[in-house]
């Protein structure tokens, strides 16, 4: 090992007890030498600080979906959300196990057609929001306390922008609602599956089409109950 | 949990360390991001290799390193007849490391270090690896480890400083 590297082992605590205390004994002894250590203590903790910025910055959707590519069925995504909602156990449950075992024994016998009893759904300057039941159902439907009411409420979270998105289900369609200036803005909705009525599917599990959406608008975790009642007692905000 | 989501769980947390790692061997963040994606997907195409019990970090990072050697060579080619380009640090895009003038200015010092010094600086005093650990996962002798190590700080040191 040549007096450079063998300088450097010590720095980054690679010599044995007897070599670092020489070496140390040394430095103290050096102020050149002294100085030398502290400008490479300094030029490795500016490169390590420079670094760290890309471990802190969020990692880009497009590096996740490479690890975890949407759920090709319902049952993986079932998994996936399990794995997220850990931390909220209800009763040695994770949520989604409870909203799951709602949802499977859930009857839809909802409806989320235009025009019966009035529109779940209407459009103002382009945009489409909640109405009637669905917009009852978003602003007071707890998921960890169903009502039975037709349409059943999934996951409660915010996106990136701080905005509280909820995902619910009716017999005919299943989709994404997001706090928008006090009303429901509706992010995404998707008819119940081809000759599967709504509960059979949610009996399997999240609308993958949905579960693609709301793993793409969801920021952090999803709400546990506690959560989630907290957030009605705040309007949404 | 079976052992493919648990192969998949540990992948996703390592991503924000396998990305700096792309970061200190690469010239651009899209160049960094790239290689981080190829590793990725290599690593699961290849999962059956991976021995569980062993540190899964050390076997996707020498994936990585591989990787970055094959299209350093291909690049490094192709620059002969090129001159470089220039690439800002994107702001504000999805998942985009915020612009940090610091980063852009390591970042740049480090692609001037010759490659076989930069990813020795990289494992040891970027991701932390102790000399035997770094020789190897390079599959280097220590010694060669330790000398290239000296020449390139000493070669940071002067781009760097402080």
């Amino acid at each position: 090992m040549s007096a450079d590297e063998k300088f450097f082992a010590w720095l980054d605590g690679e010599l044995d007890a007897a070599e670092a205390a020489d070496m140390a004994a040394r430095v103290e002894s050096d102020p050149e030498l002294a100085a030398l250590a502290e400008k490479h203590r300094a030029m490795q903790a500016k490169i390590a600080r420079a670094f760290d910025t890309v471990t802190n910055a969020p990692v880009p959707e497009r590096l996740r979906k490479a690890i975890s590519p949407q759920p090709s069925n319902v049952v993986d995504l079932a998994e996936h959300r399990e794995h997220r909602l850990q931390p909220s156990r209800l009763g040695g449950l994770p949520q989604w196990a409870m909203i799951a075992a709602t949802l499977v024994m859930g009857i839809f016998v909802g409806t989320l057609v235009p025009g019966r009893n009035g529109s779940p759904v209407q459009i103002e300057g382009g945009r489409l929001y909640a109405a009637s039941s669905l917009d009852r159902a978003l602003d007071s439907e707890l998921a960890s306390a169903p009502s039975g009411g037709a349409i059943r409420i999934g996951l409660t979270f915010r996106d990136s922008g701080g905005k509280i998105c909820r995902s619910f289900t009716g017999s005919a369609a299943t989709g994404l609602a997001c706090r928008d200036d006090g009303r429901w803005r509706v992010r995404g909705l998707f008819p119940a599956g081809e000759g599967q009525g709504g509960a059979y599917r949610m009996a399997a599990g999240m609308d993958p089409n949905l579960a693609a959406l709301v793993d793409s608008t969801m920021a952090g975790e999803a709400m546990d109950a506690a959560q989630e009642k907290a957030a009605r007692q705040r309007d949404w905000r | 949990m079976n052992r493919q989501s648990s192969f998949e769980d540990e992948l996703l947390a390592l991503l924000p360390r396998l990305r700096r790692f792309a970061y200190s061997l690469s010239r651009s963040p899209a160049d960094a991001d790239d290689l981080t994606q190829a590793t990725v997907e290599r690593a699961i195409r290849s999962r059956e290799q991976w021995t569980p019990g062993t540190r899964l970090d050390s076997w996707i990072y020498r994936i990585m390193r591989n990787l970055w050697i094959d299209t350093a060579r291909s690049r490094s080619r192709r620059e002969k007849f090129e001159a470089p380009a220039e690439e800002a640090i994107p702001v504000g895009m999805d998942g985009a490391v915020h612009a940090s003038a610091e980063l852009s200015e390591v970042m740049a010092a480090m692609q001037r270090l010759p490659d076989e010094q930069r990813e020795v600086v990289s494992l040891i005093l970027i991701e932390g690896y102790g000399y035997r650990e770094a020789a190897e996962l390079l599959d280097l002798p220590i010694g060669t480890v330790s000398s290239r190590l000296v020449r390139g700080r000493n070669a940071l040191l002067g781009l760097v400083g402080e």
